[in-house]
């Protein structure tokens, strides 16, 4: 339906060059991986046991060698399994083991803790290799004050920046094409330097591709959209003429602020997450 | 195989010349180091005495491992059509915009239409992480001067 | 073309008189040891929890294929739109034209300026954005026609980077100037794909290629012209892999590789797009067909 929608919007207008306009998509792709949903943990969840239980037995005797030091420390570390008796009864079956492990369950291999008993404080070092890992929170501080103009907001989604007309309403920001023949530019062309201007020139971008990646049609000019990237550096709206306010949304988000007609047009440009 | 192995790669000059009662004639270390290195390396790979028992599920387990199987499958091909749907619109939605602009300014659309062939993404985009960096996002970027 | 099955018949006055279709022995191929009632399990699928070689395939999220289907799928298919594009014929055969009597029966004519047929080039679409398929490891070691033990060692490396059970290659023929001789092993091989393939890649990319000095890329040069590109490492880069680093003492000798980049590209300049996408830097001139 939409697709049709989209054709025969795309055929009925017949405009003057002087109403194209240059589109932008600027995107921040995920810094972090997807949130999973609940199927998936408990799906992988339940693979991984598999897995485990599955594996062949730790070749030890590889990684350590005989009669050393670091193979005691190794074996200290480990709970070795229950072994077979003559003459008891064993609630859990008969243990089956070869190599120091229990053929009929996980192998679970514990490496021997930290053993430099000299110096304890030294090693909570912030650049010792033996810290403990410690990940940074999924969840930034631009997420707890819900800062849409902060690039570190929703790690795992991709954001598109969107900007606020004076009328206050939301959209991608878009420029015009100059028509005339001297001063005429290619659509991405026009679109970057557009963005350098609103959002001052400490931004570096990577545009996708020069051809555009759809149309949106107004009464009097078609929008042509260019895809891009922000890979590094801040923007910031430098003079509040045109636009008087900017943002960092997701697409959910985007469908919130925009009008259902504009979002129609676009939602297939967006990533789902 | 690891005994028979032992016997077989034997250096010539380990021979035993003179028989005496009680003594071992197959030393533990008969091999040489490399040998021996080799022989624990093949171990490593091979599947010999490593191998746990093998899963036996009852009936109820298996159905419902397959019940899991298929709701996998299911979601997985849902998955693959809802990207394969959208990347199809996508690629509608750049027809349409071609076509437009072919229509409304042929210089515009000649630029927008040009080969792209050696194109790279910048190294910059890393691929997603489980967990962020330190640094999340290099806002100091100056543009170079030039 | 005169391939198609047909009845043998040597009806055709054009012909010669004998049959040109190749009887039929065997369609299905039978592999008796299934008929065999004694070992059900092996009948099962891989994929069966049954079958004795069942493993788990889908065990963690796969990131690198996460990033692939919500960034460079999309972008791919912008990047390589080109409007109204038509599929490009590849060089195919050529027919003789029969003005001699002696080209009747003949192989057919080799096409212009290409030892073989070449695949037709598809506009890329919705459905045939280039991925990434496989990625082979070869590790070929010149030195074991003097040592079999080295391919046992280069196996083994090839199963710590890779968590994956290598294959070993022979030499298939004799080079009498390097004195190697047929069926010599003479080292390992292993073919990856779904996750420990992107497992590889994204340790390849985030922490070996850069530990490795004045390192410049995958050369722009590489390819095979159907979209597999391929580059090495030496036997010093592979020590900067944590598998092996973390265990020095154990690896005296490391071996260097072949890394063969499979994709769905249909040529090596799709390829190199695709690549770089998943964090590989590449260097030197691009030879580009206008």
């Amino acid at each position: 339906m939409t697709l049709q929608t989209l054709a025969c919007r795309g055929m009925a207008t017949t405009l003057k060059p002087s109403g194209i306009r240059a589109g932008l998509i600027l995107s921040r792709i995920p810094i972090v991986t997807q949130d999973l949903s609940k199927l998936e943990k408990q799906y992988y969840e339940y693979q991984s046991e598999l897995e485990k239980r599955l594996m062949w037995t730790f070749p030890q005797y590889f990684y350590f060698k005989r009669g050393t030091l670091a193979e005691k420390r190794f074996l200290a570390a480990q709970k070795g399994p229950v072994s077979k008796q003559p003459g008891v009864w064993f609630p859990k079956g008969v243990p089956d083991i070869k190599h120091n492990r229990e053929r009929r369950s996980k192998q679970v291999v514990n490496l021997p803790q930290n053993f430099g008993s000299a110096g304890g404080d030294q090693v909570s070092e912030s650049d010792s290799i033996s810290r403990p890992i410690v990940p940074n929170s999924r969840i930034t501080e631009a997420d707890r004050t819900n800062d849409t103009q902060s690039l570190e907001r929703k790690l795992s989604a991709t954001l598109y920046l969107l900007v606020q007309s004076t009328e206050g309403k939301w959209a991608f920001p878009s420029f015009p094409v100059a028509s005339e023949k001297g001063a005429k530019q290619a659509l991405h062309v026009t679109a970057e330097s557009g963005l350098r201007e609103l959002g001052g020139p400490n931004v570096n971008t990577w545009t996708v591709s020069s051809t555009p990646a759809g149309v949106l049609n107004g009464p009097d000019s078609a929008e042509f959209l260019v895809k891009s990237h922000i890979i590094s550096g801040k923007f910031d709206l430098q003079h509040k003429s045109q636009y008087n306010d900017f943002a960092w949304l997701t697409k959910s988000e985007i469908q919130q602020r925009v009008d259902a007609a504009y979002y129609q047009g676009l939602s297939w440009l967006l990533a789902d997450n | 195989m690891i005994s028979t192995r032992k016997t077989t790669l034997k250096p010539a000059n380990n021979m035993v010349t003179q028989f005496v009662r009680g003594k071992r004639t197959k030393s533990k270390g008969g091999l040489s180091p490399v040998l021996q290195r080799a022989v624990t390396q093949l171990s490593v790979m091979s599947a010999g005495r490593k191998q746990p028992k093998m899963l036996k599920l009852s009936r109820e387990d298996f159905i419902k491992h397959q019940t899991i199987q298929n709701c996998w499958a299911m979601y997985q091909r849902e998955l693959r059509d809802k990207r394969k749907e959208q990347l199809r619109m996508q690629y509608k939605s750049i027809e349409q915009a071609m076509q437009q602009l072919q229509q409304l300014d042929p210089e515009l659309f000649d630029a927008a239409n040009a080969s792209e062939a050696g194109k790279r993404f910048p190294l910059e985009m890393k691929v997603p992480t489980e967990f962020p960096p330190n640094q999340v996002w290099h806002y100091n970027y100056k543009p170079k001067q030039d | 073309m005169r391939l198609i099955r047909e009845f043998s018949s040597s009806s055709r006055s054009c012909k010669a008189a004998c049959s040109l279709v190749k009887p039929v022995h065997h369609l299905v191929k039978i592999d008796k040891l299934r008929l065999s009632p004694r070992f059900k399990e092996l009948k099962y699928a891989k994929n069966d929890i049954r079958s004795p070689a069942f493993k788990p395939v889908a065990t963690h999220q796969d990131r690198v294929n996460g990033h692939y289907h919500a960034t460079i799928q999309p972008d791919l298919l912008l990047i390589n739109y080109s409007h109204n594009a038509q599929t490009k014929v590849g060089v195919k055969n050529r027919e003789w034209d029969y003005s001699s009597p002696y080209h009747l029966n003949r192989q057919p004519r080799k096409p212009k300026g290409s030892a073989a047929q070449l695949p037709n080039m598809q506009p890329i679409k919705w459905h045939n954005v280039p991925a990434i398929e496989s990625v082979v490891l070869n590790c070929y070691v010149r030195e074991s026609k003097e040592n079999q033990v080295l391919p046992v060692s280069a196996a083994l490396q090839l199963q710590q980077l890779t968590g994956c059970k290598p294959q070993p290659v022979y030499a298939r023929t004799d080079v009498p100037s390097w004195k190697v001789r047929r069926g010599t092993h003479m080292g390992a091989k292993v073919e990856l794909r779904g996750r420990p393939m992107t497992q590889f890649l994204s340790t390849l990319t985030e922490i070996v290629l850069p530990r490795i000095r004045e390192y410049k890329g995958i050369s722009n040069k590489s390819g095979n012209r159907f979209g597999c590109l391929s580059f090495g490492l030496t036997s010093e880069d592979v020590k900067f892999f944590p598998e092996i680093e973390s265990n020095q003492d154990l690896w005296p000798k490391t071996f260097g590789l072949h890394i063969n980049i499979n994709s769905t590209a249909q040529d090596d300049v799709q390829a190199r797009t695709l690549v770089s996408g998943f964090g590989f830097p590449f260097h030197g001139p691009e030879k580009i067909k206008k």
